[in-house]
């Protein structure tokens, strides 16, 4: 499988919610960096944790591929939009179901036998708490109507 | 175009080679505060897309997209202005063979000047940056594309609200 082929993949599991799924995509000790987050740590315990509230909050999540292309053979980029009907508390953001979308770009390392192991996100979380109602960055709970 | 964008695009160099010298060549005249110069380093129309910039008015919300010799340059000329020391690190970039490159960048700068809605308190900022380039065969880019996170740069610049 192509890195392009495994990036799709992840990015398919992504919008499906499908984190075991994603974990089963990388190496036992793939390493992620959601930088916005400043979450850096084991896909395992890091990556799921972040996906596992993704998928639980918006979980009619649509990720749209808007560029995709592969460096050096072993590194995919990708660049997505995705949006979503918030359905729970995301981020420390009160659940007002409001929609979002949101640009993201991904990089995914991938080992010669075919496995993901590093991943790095970023995006910009402003956009996020703007979408969802936030005013104020010390006071992330707090949403307007 | 410029003579350093010449020898950045031009030759038998593969063509990763050749679209990793051209935003190498971009990021020195960023560093040198070269606006001309980026300008120069890109293709005419070339598209340029600064995710996280967007300003929210009552009626409207301006995005930063556009030509990089309209919005890309206002945007650069306003920030270099708003951080007169304003640097940066290329701490990875990659290129493929079809002239999209990807930069991980760390972008760092003493506030000196309000910039939009963050307020000049004197503060100093480290961020880190994606782009995502696109360089023809010329070696001229014909597109920008660059992510940060504004929660990390305004909590840095002590600015507290979202909008």
């Amino acid at each position: 499988m192509s890195a392009r082929s495994l990036a799709e993949e992840f990015l398919g599991c992504l919008q499906a919610g499908e984190v075991d799924e994603i974990l089963g995509l990388m190496t036992p000790e793939a390493t992620v960096s959601l930088v916005p987050l400043n979450r850096h740590g084991p896909m395992a315990a890091e990556g799921a944790a972040y996906l596992r509230e993704l998928a639980r909050s918006f979980p009619d999540l649509v990720v749209r591929v808007r560029r995709l292309f592969v460096t050096g053979g072993d590194t995919a980029v990708a660049e997505i939009t995705i949006d979503g009907t918030q359905a729970d508390d995301f981020l420390a953001v009160i659940n007002t179901e409001k929609h979002f979308d949101l640009d993201q770009a991904w990089l995914l390392k991938v080992t010669p036998d075919d496995r993901i192991s590093d991943v790095t996100a970023y995006w910009d979380q402003n956009q996020l708490y703007r979408r969802l109602g936030v005013k104020r960055l010390d006071q992330v709970t707090i949403t307007a109507g | 175009m410029t003579t350093e964008a010449v020898r950045a695009g031009a030759g038998p160099a593969p063509r990763e080679d050749r679209a990793e010298a051209a935003v190498r060549a971009f990021f020195s005249a960023y560093g040198a505060h070269d606006v001309e110069r980026m300008v120069d380093l890109c293709a005419d129309g070339a598209g340029f897309r600064y995710v996280p910039f967007e300003v929210w008015g009552r009626q409207r919300v301006l995005h930063g997209e556009g030509k990089v010799g309209t919005v890309g340059k206002l945007i650069w000329t306003t920030l270099i202005d708003a951080f007169p020391d304003l640097t940066n690190a290329v701490t990875s970039l990659r290129a493929d063979e079809h002239g999209n490159v990807v930069a991980q960048v760390s972008v760092r700068g003493t506030q000196a000047r309000p910039f939009g809605i963050i307020s000049a308190v004197g503060g100093h900022f480290e961020l880190p940056h994606l782009f995502l380039f696109h360089v023809t065969g010329d070696g001229l880019i014909d597109d920008i594309v660059a992510y940060w996170d504004n929660v990390d740069w305004k909590r840095q610049l002590r600015c507290l609200e979202v909008d």
